[in-house]
């Protein structure tokens, strides 16, 4: 293929790892009203629990999704267990904190993610069969996936769950007065969530063969704050189209950045990151219901209507 | 009915409770960092009754709704209601057993719909669980057909009909009491605990709420409303109940309460 | 036994450095009541604020560390004017979110002017002061010193001056404090000022004897939120406790594991905190 359709397929496959992570963050952030600052943090589980198991275990790669999940899902309810009776605040704190300790254990158990050195190696699904093809198959794939999950959380969202998830959001109090065990829905919309930022970790990781700890930088969860508050926060879709326009505005800042004459490559990085944060708080202060804005689901209409 | 003259005595001896009270408060005492908010309250409120509690501002009837609510737990005292003890129970077991109150100032859900918000309330709700949200399930479509037809009929009735979808935050204040009205009904609560029920609205709104409320004991609702207005309460409430500085002060006939010295001395004579 | 002595003494000074952008960041919680996740980056433009002072003009350290409480200050204030005073409204995990944002501006702009290299400040060398086994570096005491005094001065502001005490009853409670007539956005800024400023302070004291770099805050704001919420977020006199506790922690912990995993003792204190006693030692409630 040419260069440019490799630069195209890399930027659906890249787009649907950042749709995932999106969808995950909207789920509690729009959903329950919860934070999540170590996006990053279970994106980079998911992508080592995966790649260990399938490169060190040997396990087939649907297998290594599938512990992802669970270990994205047990690590949603750590982090929320000790916090889910206080305020938001603590929530944010901890998961900024599992974030970080998540890049020192993978930089530092040597033995078992080998360190800064990462995994490489990761087995990629039909890679063989497909030769030059995987990469543009593999994209196809998940943006499938994407499309699964997007599709399960709308049915969540328009389901009386999401109804119970949405009280919560906007009133802990009166949903628990309204008799909700908001804590169950907290946990439960956490550990989902944690889960779904797993699973685009271990997707990410057999795309790229290789995961190592300085990909996960707690910037992708700058990254994924802005597609969620840009494409609509409380909107499932509105997280994919969310993830995509990051990821074109990503890719426009940087040949933008670089056809800036006189300016050191590290010169070049820091105007990108500048501008992501400055996107991020415009959008906050001056879009907050993003492009595709939140909306009420009409209520059915009675279908034993009473001739008046 | 209670005369004036048996209302608590000082020192402290608790009440015996009515026979047929379906809320029966002992001895609730609650403080704030130091400061004695509730300091001993007995009260009954009889099943098939709308119960008024009045008094001057700093009484503690919020914090008895709170207390009673389970938001604030006691620090001491009794809360039977229907023959359960709910003291420091939490707040969405007291509303599971039938007893759901209404917040002052039409707190809720502000982005949700006012159908969002009637079908919150419904009990039994089989499709709050992940799997049925996820693969669907007949029970829960089952409830949930049930549940909106009620809710229909509940907007039918309180004329909320015509901004059924609109979120609650675009109401109008009237609008709001209304949906606050309408939230008890979906839940049918034995006993509902209304703060200021018409607090802030026009007279003919007023009057629209005073009759939606008169019919809840003809649905099983027994009513406990807090109100500032005495027109209201004298047309609505019997008993009526009078808190000041953390007490019962007196119950009885709203007749009898207003012409009671002391009343008069802790409230009415500020207010008239 | 020597060594555990060595790493007490080691933590007590790391704690008493780390005590200024914890109580920094306890107290804009305090009164702005939402958790300023800018904390790192005022806590790096101190560093660099100070090391310009020093190395550019050749101040002397103290002036220096007025520098960098000055420019990390203005900062914190520029940053709550411009960009989050008006999100507050929509709720503090809205502005939270905005402080994140805010921090990486903050840290690139700085990457943008210095690069990514480590800058040292322009200081005599100086021999270990040896105390039995004990090895004490000069630098070590000053630092301990200058940490201490901020705080005297910090402690003396809060009680003594009128400006002070308005900050501490608009913490204490925001309404009664409106009663008073004491106006709530000029205590505000001012404890943004303040607080961003000990994490100026902070960040420059803890770059005086190692270096510095865009990321020298980013490395101890686990180890600062540890501080603040083991001491009771919101209670500065908690987030000197905590901090002493956690410097502690972490430099008895090396002894057992291995260093690189000190700022995990800063996560592991947080959840054992917020498990056990989520107030904290010295906190109100946190529900």
């Amino acid at each position: 293929m040419t260069g440019w359709a490799n630069y195209l397929v890399f930027i659906v496959a890249t787009g649907g790892f950042y749709a995932l992570l999106a969808l995950s963050l909207n789920l509690i952030w729009g959903g329950a009203g919860m934070v999540n600052l170590g996006l990053a943090g279970f994106f980079a589980l998911g992508a080592y629990a995966s790649a260990l198991l399938t490169v060190n275990a040997g396990a087939p790669i649907l297998a290594g999704i599938a512990g992802a999940l669970v270990v994205g899902a047990i690590g949603g309810y750590v982090v929320t267990m000790s916090t889910t009776r206080l305020r938001g605040d603590y929530l944010a704190i901890v998961t900024l904190g599992f974030a970080e300790t998540i890049r020192l254990v993978a930089n530092n158990e040597i033995w078992l993610t080998r360190g800064s050195d990462g995994i490489s190696g990761i087995p990629g699904p039909l890679k063989a069969e497909l030769g030059g093809w995987f990469n543009a198959a593999y994209a196809l794939g998940t943006l499938a996936i994407v499309a699964l999950v997007w599709f399960a959380l709308r049915r969540i969202d328009l389901s009386p769950y999401g109804r119970a998830l949405r009280a919560v959001r906007e009133d802990e109090q009166v949903a628990q007065v309204a008799g909700k065990r908001i804590l169950r829905f907290k946990i439960e919309a956490f550990a989902i969530s944690a889960a779904i930022a797993a699973l685009a970790g271990a997707l990410y990781g057999h795309f790229n063969s290789y995961v190592a700890p300085d990909i996960f930088q707690p910037l992708i969860t700058i990254y994924i704050f802005l597609a969620v508050a840009a494409g609509g926060v409380g909107r499932v879709s509105g997280a994919v189209a969310g993830a995509y326009l990051v990821i074109f505005f990503l890719e426009s800042t940087r040949f933008a950045a670089a056809a800036i004459p006189g300016l050191a490559p590290v010169q070049h990085a820091a105007i990108r990151e500048m501008l992501i944060g400055l996107a991020l708080i415009v959008v906050l202060r001056w879009r907050p219901q993003g492009i595709l804005p939140e909306r009420i689901p009409p209520a059915p209409r009675p279908q034993s209507q009473e001739a008046t | 009915m209670k005369a004036i003259s048996d209302t608590v005595p000082r020192p402290h001896v608790p009440q015996r409770s009515e026979p047929d009270a379906l809320l029966a408060i002992r001895d609730v005492r609650r403080a704030f960092y130091g400061l004695d908010v509730l300091r001993g309250v007995d009260l009954d409120v009889r099943a098939g009754s709308i119960t008024g509690l009045i008094g001057p501002n700093g009484a503690g009837k919020t914090t008895l709704f709170n207390v009673v609510s389970g938001l604030v737990p006691p620090d001491a005292g009794s809360i039977r209601f229907a023959g359960r003890e709910l003291a420091g129970a939490s707040p969405e077991a007291i509303s599971n057993a039938g007893l759901v109150r209404t917040f002052q100032v039409a707190r809720g859900f502000p982005r949700l719909s006012v159908f969002q918000h009637l079908m919150l309330y419904g009990r039994e709700q089989p499709g709050e669980s992940l799997a049925a949200a996820l693969f669907g399930s007949a029970e829960s479509r089952r409830r949930e057909a049930e549940l909106a037809e009620r809710a229909w009929q509940i907007a039918r009735l309180l004329n909320l009909e015509r901004v059924i979808d609109h979120p609650a935050q675009a109401l109008s204040g009237g609008q709001k009491k209304l949906l606050e009205i309408g939230r008890a009904l979906m839940a049918e609560p034995q006993l509902v605990l209304l703060d200021e029920p018409t607090a802030g609205v026009n007279p003919t709104l007023k009057a629209e709420i005073a009759h939606h409320l008169r019919a809840l004991p003809a649905r099983g609702i027994t009513v406990l409303l807090i109100e500032h207005d005495m027109k209201f309460i004298g047309a609505l409430c019997d008993p009526v109940i009078v808190m000041a500085e953390g007490r019962v002060l007196a119950q009885g006939g709203f007749e009898a309460v207003r012409a009671d010295a002391r009343v008069r001395e802790a409230y009415m004579g500020v207010r008239a | 036994m020597d060594a555990i002595l060595q790493a007490a003494v080691n933590g007590l000074v790391a704690g008493a450095i780390l005590a200024l952008p914890a109580i920094g960041f306890t107290a804009m919680f305090a009164v702005l009541r939402f958790p300023n996740f800018a904390v790192a980056a005022f806590a790096t433009l101190g560093a660099y604020g100070g090391w310009m002072a020093n190395a550019w003009l050749g101040w002397p350290v103290v002036a220096a560390l007025l520098a960098a409480f000055v420019l990390a200050g203005a900062a914190g204030a520029v940053t709550q004017r411009v960009a989050l005073d008006a999100l507050r409204p929509a709720g503090p995990l809205t502005v939270a979110i905005a402080a994140i944002a805010a921090n990486v501006i903050l840290e690139n702009v700085l990457r943008f002017a210095f690069g990514n290299d480590l800058l040292g400040f322009d200081l005599p060398l100086a021999r270990d002061v040896r105390f039995g086994s004990l090895r004490i570096g000069p630098q070590q005491i000053e630092n301990l010193i200058l940490a201490v005094a901020v705080m005297a001065a910090l402690f003396a502001f809060l009680a003594f001056t009128r400006i002070g005490k308005a900050m501490r009853a608009t913490a204490d409670n925001p309404d009664l404090a409106r009663l008073k007539g004491i106006e709530p956005r000029r205590v505000e800024l001012l404890a943004v000022f303040v607080g961003a400023g000990l994490c100026g302070a902070g960040g420059m004291l803890l770059g005086l004897d190692t270096s510095i770099d865009p990321l020298t805050g980013f490395r101890i704001v686990l180890s600062v939120f540890a501080a603040a919420v083991v001491g009771g977020l919101g209670s500065i006199p908690g987030a000197v406790a905590g901090a002493l506790l956690i410097g502690l922690a972490e430099e008895l912990a090396t002894l057992a594991i291995a260093p690189t995993y000190k700022s995990a003792i800063g996560f592991v204190a947080i959840l054992l905190t917020l498990s056990l006693r989520p107030r904290g030692l010295l906190g109100e409630r946190a529900y």
